[in-house]
């Protein structure tokens, strides 16, 4: 494990000059480097071997969250000013269920939501989060052009995005969301804190009458990578919002998904989790949607 | 090659370094600073290369030394004031928590900064914060004992 040679490295001071830095190689040769907690692994088993690496650290515009009409959290921001924020509302305090767990305290030091996000890898929390909260990743291109691609689009198979090569990935931005909003993440690893074997993420609606009016459901660990389960989002919406249909939501969701038999756990095993796990993330989004 | 500038307990260290290495490496073939352990062939998933980075625990085997550059790094010579010891280090003497001690530094780096930011932690707390330590030698039984300690022995 030790990283293959790179000719040069460069730390951009604006976001213009880190476009177009990586923009001077061909495409895959120069790579960005944020919190390296994915990026340094690849690059010490030379899955990556860039000639050069543009390291985003001093870009302060990428730092940071705001909230203004939603939310917009930079592509820089590190899971530990996720888990400690305290602007994050109940809608979208699924990315704090998430960042408050996300390895351990090292890797919460460094890694941001950006680059899990632009990772995807299979077994990550945010793909997901940002999947079920709706989130939308504004990107840059080296030609100066900005663009708005919402996670459903973005996340497209494990290790693939739709970020374009020369693109970086500025922020991630959640719409402003309706009153008695609440959302939730859990995940279940082989140790504490480890890699999601499955992770479910919830965010729902609540109307005047107590009734589910919106539901997002996300899955981590499964094969095919961050998805929606839109079986489960149809069977809540509507719902009274009781155990039975939480648990028939759930069923549907087992029903519909394809859950690989891999050796950290089988089918019917990821399909437990599956329910085991979704039941206290609808519980704990419903109870926040409900503001307790 | 970059020159690089790195602050390393107060002192800095200006060398011409290969992009490419780790900032683990830096720190103990550089600049001989041994304490900083090695012990997953830098797979990040030990912690024994844990140092602090501008005050923040972070494994130095996942970061390459140029990112470092401009940059303050602690490593675990620079917890103790001469011959006194950080109130952390002497609980871990008093505690028995070490036994070969590969894995000291790295907790003794991560725990401090633990501390700091919740000076007063419950057990599950001290637990949840010592993830990224691997010990093979205590069971952590006897480091959890000597956080609680230090964190009572603070006034
Ligand atoms: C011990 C350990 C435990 C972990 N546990 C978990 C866990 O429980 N759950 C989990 O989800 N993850 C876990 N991870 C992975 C971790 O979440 C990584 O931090 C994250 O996947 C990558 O974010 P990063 O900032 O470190 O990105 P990097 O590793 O620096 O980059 C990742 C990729 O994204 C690209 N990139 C980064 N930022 C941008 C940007 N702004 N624009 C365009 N491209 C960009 C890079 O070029 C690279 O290809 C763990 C990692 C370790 C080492
Ligand atoms: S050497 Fe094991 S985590 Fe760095
Ligand atoms: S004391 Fe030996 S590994 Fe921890």
């Amino acid at each position: 494990m030790y990283p293959a040679p790179i000719e040069d490295y460069i730390r951009p001071r604006t976001l213009a000059e880190a476009v177009s830095a990586l923009a001077r190689y061909a495409p895959g040769e120069a790579v960005f480097l944020a919190g390296g907690q994915s990026l340094m692994q690849a690059m010490k088993s030379r899955m990556v071997r860039p000639r050069c690496i543009v390291d985003l650290q001093t870009l302060t515009e990428l730092k940071g969250i705001r909230i203004s009409d939603g939310l917009a959290i930079g592509a820089m921001t590190r899971y530990v000013e996720i888990a400690e924020s305290q602007a994050i509302g109940p809608a979208y305090a699924a990315l704090q269920d998430a960042a408050q767990h996300v390895g351990d305290r090292q890797v919460r030091n460094r890694g941001t939501l950006g680059g899990s996000v632009c990772w995807n890898y299979l077994a990550s929390c945010m793909p997901a989060v940002t999947l079920g909260l709706g989130g939308t990743m504004q990107l840059l291109a080296a030609n100066g052009k900005t663009r708005a691609v919402s996670a459903d689009d973005f996340l497209i198979a494990p290790l693939e995005t739709a970020r374009a090569e020369d693109e970086l990935l500025t922020s991630i931005t959640f719409p402003a969301a309706p009153a008695n909003t609440g959302s939730a993440y859990k995940k279940w690893g082989l140790v504490t804190d480890a890699l999601p074997v499955v992770g479910v993420c919830m965010q729902v609606t609540l109307n005047a009458a107590g009734a589910c009016s919106a539901a997002r459901i996300a899955l981590s660990g499964l094969s095919a990578g961050a998805q929606r389960a839109p079986a489960g989002e149809a069977l809540l919406v509507g719902s009274k919002v009781d155990e039975s249909a939480m648990k028939r939501a759930l069923e549907a969701i087992v029903g519909s998904v394809d859950a690989q038999s891999d050796k950290w756990a089988d089918t019917a095993y990821r399909h437990q989790l599956i329910r085991t796990l979704g039941l206290d993330v609808a519980n704990s989004a419903f109870a926040r949607a409900r503001g307790v | 090659m970059k020159t690089i500038s790195v602050t390393i307990n107060g002192e800095a260290y200006v060398e011409t370094v290969p992009v490419r290495m780790l900032l683990v490496d830096f720190i103990r073939e550089k600049c001989g600073l041994t304490g900083t352990h090695v012990s997953c062939t830098y797979e990040g998933v030990c912690g024994a290369c844990t140092v602090q980075l501008n005050g923040e625990a972070i494994k130095s085997c996942m970061m390459l030394a140029a990112q470092a550059d401009g940059h303050r790094v602690t490593t675990v010579e620079g917890l103790a004031n001469g011959e006194e010891l950080t109130p952390l280090q002497k609980a871990f003497k008093a505690h028995h928590g070490l036994q070969c001690g590969f894995c000291t530094p790295g907790i003794l780096m991560n725990m401090t900064e633990f501390l700091q930011k919740n000076p007063r932690p419950t057990d599950d707390e001290i637990r949840r914060g010592l993830v990224g330590n691997l010990c093979r030698c205590t069971g952590y039984v006897h480091i959890v004992d000597a956080v609680r300690a230090a964190a009572n022995s603070a006034t």
